[in-house]
This record gives structure tokens, C-alpha cells and sequence, in this order.
């Protein structure tokens, strides 16, 4: 198991960067007295599982407190989100939006790509995201990866190549990968392979060795090819591969598409 | 209590925001609808989810088996309307068979809808006609757990799997 890969989709997921407010500074700095009660109730769902009837319902009692408190439907939705309820999860995070869309517009913009392949809807998130002035270049990738996945491959590299050269690291544990993929697949394969040695620093995987080979085949350069195709099967055996603890990720390859390529070129 | 909640989750179908019995999302044996032989290993309280394990989505034979399934299995309703997502969601007990399977239906914003039947009642054969996958263990004992595929539907055509 790819151990990074797989912390950082569980990051996303258990929403800690979307951590539980501050309480007191509801309460001192705002002098929003019923939003801190209905903080204070959400407070009593540390510890708890966030499927379990006891969690939604010590929420519920939070939002009966005060039904704008944004955090409570964001929690709330989780667990329906992880179970693949698109219908109530969505309902819930509509609402977390309508009371609190600064905090929570990004999120269910990246849940909509991430878990329901809600390509259009994830742009539209993040262009509210524009705005209302809250515009942010990490997001570039997720843009980029939806704007890929519509079959506007011009767009998603556009928006990714003018941060090669920046200090500032928007391409994350699998982005340069993505790149390398998307120039790939339009032919430019001195780019894609640049792109590939690039991610290689970051982290080795089956899948940019696949990809790797894939590019050295089209140019003719069969050692490479060969190299990297057998190198792939070998990071995959060794459970060195695209991995996320809830879904299948774009560009993540399976044993079968390496066998595959093997067969056709008699490499064993 | 419970006998209400399963009246109104009678149908093969959710909801919105049912009160959940113990876990969001749990699944009662409901006698008619279900088979009489697919059994719990480990009961009811027990059943965990999927990704509890911390091993992803996992397949037998991975995903491409599972999308080849389909992609010979299921025949098209083409049509303009038939669009938006279709969640199956069963249990796999602890011989990695499949039962109390249940569906869910909305359109591309996410507005619950019934999708044409011959859609639905296709996708869930052959989900049902799938008849391996991947035990679990925790613990080195084999457990039961709940999974669930959606589909996303354009003008009835299968274009993603997920997840």
C-alpha cells in the first residue's frame, strides 16, 4: 500500500482541514451566543464515529440550537458521503454552503470531482469560489483535472505549466504525473517524460513507470520501454501503486493493462 | 421505531437523511426483497464499511473485471433523458457473497429520480450475477461489510464506475 498517497486522500476525506470551529471565539469575538451553544454541542461528538446514530443525532441537536450552523450540516454529511448517498450528501452540503460557503465552497467542489466524477459541478463550485474573492492557486490542479477528465486537454495543461517554475507547489504528491499523462496524450513526449522524471523525485510509482514506457515506446527508444514497463510490474507487485482508501483515482493503473502491454511486445 | 424505518425503506430505495439504526446507511434484511440464503456471518451490529480496512475499493480480479461486466453485460436504453447517477449498495459477508441490495437514483444535480426500469433492473442483475468478491479480514477473521457501486449515466449509457 502506497502509505503517502493514501494519507493524503484520508486527510481530504476526514475533513481535518475543515477542523471543528473555535467555539469561544463564536462566542467572544463574534458575540454569537447561539451559534456558540450549537458549537458547544458539536464539540460532544469527539470520540464518536461519524457513521454511529449517536454522532448525527448530538448534530442534529446542534442545528436545532441553530439551524445556520454551517459546521454541523458539513459533519453531518460525511458519513453519507463515505456510504455514496449523493442525494442527502449533497443536501447537506448545499446547506453547509448557503450558511458558510467561504469554508465550505472547496470542499464540496473537490468531493464533487473526487467521489462522483462531477466534473461541471466541481468548476462551478470553484468559480463561486472566484467570486466571492476566495480564489486560490492550489485549486489549479483540481481545475485542471476536471477540465482533463471534459476532454479540454489544452486547458488542463494551461493551467498547470505556468507553476513548473514556481517555488509555489500546486502539483502535490501526484500532479507532475497528471501533467506527464496530459502531455502524453498529445504527443509531446520530451515534456511527458520530463514530466515523469520530475514526479519520480516526488514518489516512485508503477504508474509513472507504465506512463514512462509508454512515452519512451513512441519514440522508438525500446531499451527505456522495456526498462520501465518491467519496473512498473515489479513497483506494482510490491503494492507500490496509485492507491486512496476510497475510490480509484484518475490516471491509477491495474495489473492487467501492464500484462497487457507485456504480451503485446513479448516481454516477460 | 425500526419497523417504521423499514416500511419507509421498503422499496429498494433511500431518501433523503433516513435516521440512521446504528450506522448511517445500515441495511435491514427486508423479507421481500431479499434472498432467504444470503446470511451475515458475524450479525447484523457488526458489518463494517469498505474502507474501514484501509485497503480502498477492492475488486476480485480488479476493477477492469468489473467493468468489463458491464460494459458486455448491459445493454443501452439510449435516450436524451436518462441521465444522472445509480448507487447499488449491498453487504459482502465474510465468503465474499453479495446480498440486501439497495438502490439509489438522482439526476446530474443530484435530485432524487427514478431512472427508466429496464436501466435499473439491468445494473442490478448484473451486479447481483457477480458472484465473488473480495473477502475482508480484521484480525485475521473474515468479516462482513458494506459496498456499493455508482453508476453515472449519460443519455443511458454507462460512463463511469465508480468508486
Amino acid at each position: 500500500m502506497n502509505i503517502p498517497l493514501l494519507a493524503c486522500a484520508m486527510i481530504i476525506f476526514s475533513s481535518s482541514l475543515f477542523s471543528q470551529p473555535n467555539c469561544e471565539a463564536l462566542k467572544y469575538y463574534y458575540k454569537d451566543t447561539v451559534q456558540y451553544e450549537a458549537c458547544k454541542k458539536s464539540e460532544e461528538t469527539q470520540g464518536l464515529y461519524q457513521f454511529s446514530k449517536e454522532y448525527q443525532e448530538i448534530l442534529d441537536d446542534a442545528l436545532r440550537i441553530d439551524p445556520t450552523f454551517a459546521h454541523a450540516y458539513h459533519k453531518k454529511s460525511t458519513a453519507y458521503l463515505k456510504s455514496g448517498d449523493f442525494v442527502t450528501w449533497k443536501k447537506l452540503m448545499d446547506l453547509a454552503v448557503k450558511y458558510d460557503p467561504h469554508y465550505n465552497l472547496e470542499y464540496r467542489g473537490l468531493m464533487r470531482y473526487k467521489c462522483f466524477r462531477d466534473y461541471g459541478g466541481a468548476l462551478k463550485d470553484f468559480d463561486s469560489m472566484d467570486s466571492l474573492g476566495m480564489t486560490s492557486d492550489h485549486l489549479n490542479l483540481a481545475r485542471s483535472m476536471c477540465h482533463y477528465s471534459m476532454g479540454n486537454q489544452e486547458t488542463a495543461i494551461q493551467l498547470l505549466e505556468p507553476y513548473l517554475d514556481k517555488e509555489e507547489d500546486i502539483f502535490g504528491l501526484t500532479g507532475y504525473l497528471h501533467l506527464g499523462v496530459f502531455y502524453l496524450e498529445k504527443h509531446n513526449y520530451k515534456k511527458a517524460i520530463d514530466m515523469f522524471d520530475r514526479q519520480h523525485e516526488v514518489e516512485q510509482t508503477a504508474e509513472n513507470h507504465f506512463y514512462m514506457a509508454l512515452a519512451y515506446k513512441a519514440i522508438h527508444q525500446n531499451e527505456k520501454y522495456t526498462e520501465h514497463l518491467i519496473k512498473a510490474k515489479e513497483q506494482y507487485l510490491m503494492g507500490r501503486k496509485m492507491s486512496d482508501g476510497y475510490i480509484h483515482p484518475i490516471h491509477k493503473i491495474y495489473l492487467e493493462d501492464i500484462d497487457h502491454e507485456m504480451s503485446s511486445h513479448s516481454i516477460e | 421505531m425500526a419497523i417504521l424505518l423499514m416500511g419507509c425503506a421498503h422499496q429498494n430505495t433511500t431518501s433523503t437523511e433516513k435516521k440512521p439504526l446504528r450506522w448511517v446507511g445500515d441495511i435491514e434484511h427486508d423479507a421481500t426483497i431479499d434472498e432467504e440464503e444470503f446470511l451475515v456471518c458475524n450479525g447484523d451490529s457488526k458489518v463494517l464499511q469498505y474502507f474501514n480496512l484501509g485497503q480502498g475499493p477492492v475488486y476480485a480480479g480488479e476493477k477492469p473485471s468489473l467493468v468489463k461486466a458491464f460494459e458486455t453485460k448491459y445493454v443501452p436504453i439510449k435516450s436524451k433523458d436518462q441521465n444522472g447517477l445509480i448507487r447499488i449498495r449491498f453487504i459482502v459477508n465474510c465468503e465474499g457473497k453479495a446480498g440486501r441490495f439497495r438502490v439509489l437514483q438522482s439526476d446530474l444535480d443530484y435530485q432524487e429520480t427514478k431512472f427508466d426500469k429496464r436501466i435499473t433492473a439491468q445494473l442490478l442483475q448484473i451486479t447481483k450475477d457477480i458472484k465473488e468478491w473480495v473477502v475482508l479480514y480484521k484480525n485475521d477473521k473474515p468479516i462482513d461489510y458494506y459496498y456499493y457501486l455508482i453508476f453515472k449515466i449519460i443519455d443511458g449509457q454507462i460512463t463511469e464506475i465508480l468508486p
